[in-house]
């Protein structure tokens, strides 16, 4: 998710002249050689299949009918019109609630701060798309609190379409945004704050003139994100989107509902060019962010909130946290109670689904190889590209982090047309599902660790060369321990994503290999709230488990994550 | 050293859970790979009686029907399931005019009427089902609707954002529904007829079932489904009735078959038999208003009044045609 690295100095070295100094270390050149195989099939190959595709090529002669199609039909339109409308409102709200949110808790020591902040960061524990089935039971025709102010005031309303599609995005991706803001305000200079007051400046003024400006890039890079992960949405739009058209989730209905792969790879396309531009402008533009800001390091006391801006912030963070809150009760109460609102009796049977717990299983396993494999081989690759000389290093690095940036959507589709034939013969295997787990995170194993490489300083390695280690052994003993911290942090974070993720593996599941979002998913499909809220329910508390044990492992070994 | 305690650790759990997934596996055979269409609780019944009975285990992917048949037609020839439990009889058709089907001979399903099943054993179908409306009483009730009585009825402007109905390129029970509406009216009539429907449906789910649950929980007054999903709501005590539409119904055989070149033939056969037998039949007349073996009632008695003489060589033959022609109609 963290897009954007560090510009390191460019190479000029000539060519040729770097493909030999890497062979002088033929392990270290042996690996290089395998990831960059593996970034290509697994990360650009499946990109490139989706866009050769919408162009007709590989089935029969270059064509922009499927395009022309597209502007023609005034259903692809709306479903663009939508989709796009949708990503502006919800950053819109997600950069604004993350700003209000990440002043009250940057600005407040307190227990509730503390509390308000573990809160804001839980709906990246659960699938996306489970804030749908939340609001669904809130405010569905038939919603808990739709009956009351039907019974009251008599108001009617529908939370499915364009607005509850909304709504599940502001919940689902505000951790994303609030996560940039907070961490950019945390680290802001707090001595230009004082100033500004100490001049006479209120504290609106501050916030307006000082607080915010400097926070501008990570603001900015969060607007970005959340927008495109908005855009690229696939799972609200499912459930709740009650027909209404969207890109994400038309191009997998026209894969799985029509076998159109053309006309979904067209809408793929209209996925991946705002996906790549926002990372461009984030990698090339934006450089003054990077992970280490992100995991947040604190600056000095901020200055406390006072009078009415302390009010204004206290009021808005509160009901917003409140309303987190609500969705995920929502989903608890949901998964014990017969049905919820309208048969409220307690009951077990929903947990009682053993494709559910199969699933689940089947999670668990893939989400642990995929994020070993993406945070080992990220990191690994931090490392060589922090350190040796590797010809096309720039474009290779790119490349990866552009795998954080794709789509899910498009990636499933260009999985499925590269690996359900000759050469690979993929499809159905468990091994697949990790293969993209994996290439889709190993963008963050990168970022943690090439910035921890520029963390440590050379003098180290050239200490132990100096004392007789050859290059490996120095790579093992010395340089491999120091990365540990960050390959635990990318874990973690790829683990916790990849239990969560839908809109790639839903193309890729098979019977036996079903995974529990997807499986989730299935379930809203069916309206079974019930079985889908426990089963949310038990995911949930997994993920929330597996961070508990990574935050004990990380004080016992008092290796900061 | 101790920061290489993580890594230990990491280590020792990756293979942890790479012992327990090779454990799983080697415990007893290969779990027979399953698609179906039915319905997950339905299924998970189903897949218990034959555990129960035979021993064999098997892994079932859901999938709707049409979302199935696109799912088959893209993977042929190396089909990711080794059979087929559950499934319009119109895509047996298809299957087995595209060559996807292994034969077999079951000795359990002799007694099965011979229209109900391949003459060369290439499929077998083991109820039948038909669409069904179910209605929310309570919502009736408080906002003075009529109680709707047959398909023309649905037309009626006082039902505007009351109906929901499922979408036919992903679920079986709404091609049901397209193409029974076409047996009846005739195609041309058919297309009118969907097309000032379309005005009152307030939205098309992806899977069959889903209208059925969601005028249970009183989102919908009326939705367009199989009979199944409404029995078992209505049975769950929702304030649901069903209405069997005074035009008739289409229906449709459900079936089961074997992927050409499946990998556990002999288990697969195991798996046919089984659902044949009189045990699986018995289990399946608790979840289906008909089975087709005979001695055997499903959950609804005499229902051969409400059907149509419904013809599904011709929704064979037609779906691509007719879902196209939908396709531009409702997706513009």
């Amino acid at each position: 998710m963290e897009i954007g690295s560090q510009q390191r100095s460019l190479q000029t070295r000539p060519f040729l002249r770097e493909w030999k100094r890497l062979w002088s270390e033929p392990l270290f050149a042996i690996a290089t050689i395998i990831l960059a195989l593996s970034i290509i099939i697994f990360i650009v190959a499946p990109v490139f299949a989706v866009l050769l595709k919408s162009f007709g090529i590989g089935t029969g002669d270059f064509t922009v009918a499927n395009y022309e199609k597209f502007f023609q039909t005034s259903y692809y339109i709306n479903s663009l019109l939508n989709s796009v409308k949708a990503a502006l409102i919800s950053t819109a709200a997600v950069v604004l609630l993350s700003v209000v949110v990440s002043l009250y808790v940057t600005r407040s020591q307190s227990f509730v701060a503390k509390t308000y902040r573990g809160i804001a960061l839980l709906p990246l524990v659960a699938p996306p798309f489970i804030f749908s089935l939340s609001l669904i039971i809130l405010l569905g025709r038939n919603g808990v609190v739709t009956q009351y102010l039907n019974s009251w005031f008599g108001w009617e309303f529908s939370i499915y379409g364009f607005w509850g599609v909304v709504f599940a995005q502001i919940i689902g991706y505000f951790p994303v945004g609030y996560m940039l803001v907070e961490s950019t305000l945390r680290t802001t200079n707090t001595s230009l704050e004082q100033a500004s007051q100490d001049l006479g400046a209120n504290q609106w003024k501050t916030i307006f003139n000082i607080t915010i400006p400097l926070a501008k890039s990570g603001i900015i890079k969060a607007g970005l994100l959340v927008f495109v992960m908005a855009l690229a949405d696939f799972s609200n739009p499912m459930i709740i989107g009650g027909g209404l058209p969207f890109l994400a989730s038309d191009a997998y209905l026209l894969v799985v509902g029509q076998q159109n792969i053309e006309m979904a790879a067209v809408l793929g396309v209209f996925l991946i060019v705002p996906s790549l531009l926002v990372f461009i402008f984030q990698t090339y533009f934006l450089k003054d962010t990077n992970l280490e800001t992100i995991s947040g390091e604190s600056g000095g006391n901020n200055a406390p909130l006072k009078g009415t801006v302390k009010r204004v912030i206290t009021t808005v963070t509160t009901i917003f946290i409140a309303f987190i809150s609500l969705m995920f009760i929502m989903v608890v109460l949901g998964a014990f109670v017969k049905i919820i609102g309208i048969n409220n009796a307690f009951t077990l049977e929903h947990f009682s689904n053993q494709t559910g717990w199969d699933s689940l299983y089947n999670s668990i396993v893939v989400s642990f190889f995929g994020a070993l494999l993406a945070a080992g081989l990220g990191i690994l690759q931090g490392f060589l590209f922090a350190r040796k000389a590797i010809p096309g290093k720039k474009l290779l690095e790119f490349l990866t982090l552009f795998g954080l940036a794709v789509p899910g959507t498009v990636m499933g589709i260009g999985y499925v047309l590269i690996f359900n034939g000759p050469p690979f013969f993929l499809t159905g295997t468990v091994m697949l599902l990790v293969l993209n787990m994996a290439f889709r995170k190993i963008g963050v194993g990168l970022e943690a660790g090439i910035s921890k490489m520029h963390q440590i300083d050379t003098s180290m390695e050239e200490a132990s060369q100096d004392l007789g280690a050859g290059p490996y052994r120095t790579f093992w003993s010395v340089v491999l321990p120091l990365l540990t911290p960050a390959f635990v942090a990318g874990f973690v974070y790829a683990f916790m994503t990849a239990m969560v993720s839908i809109s790639s593996v839903i193309f890729l599941v098979s019977p036996g290999t079903n995974l529990a979002a997807t499986y989730i998913l299935n379930l809203a499909e069916q309206a079974r709230i019930g079985m889908a809220s426990a089963m949310s329910f038990i995911l949930i508390v997994i993920v929330l488990g597996c961070i508990g044990l990574l935050k004990i492992l990380e004080k016992k070994s008092g290796v900061k994550v | 050293m101790k920061k290489f305690g993580i890594n230990a650790l990491l280590i020792v759990l990756a293979m942890v859970i790479a012992a327990c997934g090779s454990n799983n596996a080697n415990s007893s055979q290969e779990p027979i790979k399953v698609y179906t269409h039915n319905d997950s609780e339905e299924m998970q019944d189903l897949v218990k009686g034959l555990k129960e009975e035979t021993g064999i285990e098997v892994d079932v992917l859901r999938m709707s029907s049409g979302e199935a048949w696109s799912r088959i037609e893209s993977e042929s020839p190396n089909f990711g399931a080794e059979m087929q439990w559950g499934m319009l009889h119109s895509f047996a058709l298809k299957a087995e005019q595209n060559d996807f089907l292994e034969s077999y001979h079951s000795p359990t399903w002799e007694d099965v009427p011979d229209n109900f099943k391949d003459p060369d054993g290439k499929w077998y179908g083991w109820s039948y089902w038909f669409n069904l409306l179910a209605i929310n009483t309570d919502i009736l009730e408080s906002k003075g609707l009529d109680k709707p009585e047959s398909w023309e009825d649905l037309l009626d402007p006082q039902y505007e954002g009351e109906i929901v109905l499922p979408d036919p390129g992903t679920s079986g029970t709404a091609f049901l529904f397209v193409s029974t509406i076409m047996q009846i009216m005739g195609e041309e009539e058919g297309w009118k007829y969907l097309e000032k429907l379309d005005q009152n449906v307030a939205q098309y789910t992806k899977s069959g079932s889903a209208p059925a649950q969601m005028v249970a929980q009183g989102e919908y007054a009326i939705g367009i489904t199989w009979d199944q999903a409404v029995f078992d709501r209505v049975e769950e005590g929702y304030p649901v009735e069903a209405v069997f539409p005074t035009e008739g119904v289409g229906y449709d055989l459900d079936v089961i078959w074997m992927f050409k070149d499946a990998e556990n033939q002999d288990q697969v056969k195991e798996i046919i038999d089984y659902i044949g037998s009189e045990n699986g039949m018995e289990e399946a007349s608790k979840h289906r208003s008909m089975v087709t073996k005979p001695g055997f009632v499903g959950t609804v008695e005499n229902i051969d009044q409400y059907l149509i003489d419904y013809d599904a060589v011709w929704a064979a033959e037609n779906r691509e045609r007719v879902m196209e022609e939908w396709r531009t109609k409702f997706s513009n």
